[in-house]
């Protein structure tokens, strides 16, 4: 996770104007991303939590992109391939155990 | 995984199992695996009977490697490792479906910097709360097949980024950002598909 703390704080500073604003919300998706998949070290992850607090336009991308993550995954996890009853056999049978 | 590959690691870290292991070994901590093995598989190929080609074979490989493999580490992301190799060094080859897309012409484009810039994808939630399952599946298979990859990986299986470099033989800040334009992609695919249905007004 540490991989990425360098990365994190020169993004989060491209994201924000002097005035705190978010100015590019492209580039914060990738943080957003980020803390998402559980890649965010803790150091990061206290930086972007705090400025979902007191950001209204991050707070509102941040959950925005947690939603169309999680309607994606449950459409790609209900429309799964048949697995073939035979298959664990054959495989067994191809290695002769 | 390249037959170079697997003879490379056995040499830095061989067991030395017996009959009895190997057989408890591949029950144990390979078998328990096959369902996801052949949804990747099948994610991979669009084919049913390819897919099973897939999964047995790597199987097989994974039998006939076993004393590379350490006990108690991750089997799964072993197995996926050489089931994506499989898939790129022979399946591919042989496919009934050749790749359609210039996979290095589509990651340069998307390795530029302000390639994330020029995607304005209008795509909302809600649009895609009425989308069934077989419809955004259709996205996703839509996407070049590497960046189709991470987006299975990470997000039905489950793969941290570390796991994903290994199997996929990438460094990890190269999945970072691969799985970020795959969802890119992956989002315009569903915009697309909204317009066309008329969803998105």
């Amino acid at each position: 996770m540490a991989e990425f703390s360098e990365w994190f704080k020169v993004t989060f500073e491209k994201c924000y104007c002097e005035q705190g604003n978010l100015i590019n919300e492209s580039k914060f998706k990738e943080l957003v991303q980020l803390v998402l998949d559980n890649e965010a070290d803790e150091a990061s992850l206290e930086i972007f939590e705090e400025k979902i607090r007191t950001c209204v336009k991050s707070s509102f991308t941040f959950e925005s992109e947690k939603s169309m993550r999680e309607q994606i995954r449950a459409k790609l996890t209900e429309h799964q391939a048949d697995i073939p009853n035979d298959l664990a056999q054959a495989i067994r049978k191809s290695v002769n155990l | 995984m390249s037959t170079e590959t697997i003879q490379d690691e056995q040499e830095a870290k061989r067991q030395n199992y017996s009959e009895a292991e190997k057989s408890d070994i591949f029950d144990t901590e390979f078998m328990p695996h096959v369902d996801s093995m052949y949804s990747f598989a099948y994610r991979l190929t669009f084919d049913e009977d390819d897919a099973k080609d897939l999964v047995q074979d790597t199987y097989m490989k994974a039998f006939r490697f076993i004393n590379s493999f350490e006990r108690g580490t991750n089997a799964k992301a072993w197995l996926f490792r050489i089931l994506k190799n499989s898939f790129i060094n022979e399946f591919r080859k042989k496919s009934k479906q050749p790749a359609k897309v210039d996979y290095n012409e589509v990651e340069q484009y998307y390795n530029s910097d302000d390639a994330g810039e020029k995607i304005t994808t209008d795509l909302r939630v809600e649009t895609v709360q009425h989308m069934i399952g077989d419809e955004v599946s259709g996205a996703l298979n839509a996407i070049p097949v590497d960046f189709r990859t991470v987006i299975i990986l990470s997000d039905l299986e489950g793969f941290t980024y570390e796991e994903m470099s290994k199997i996929l033989d990438i460094p990890i800040g190269t999945v970072r950002s691969r799985l970020h334009r795959a969802r890119n992609m992956l989002k315009e695919k569903l915009a697309e598909y909204a317009k066309e249905m008329g969803f998105n007004k």
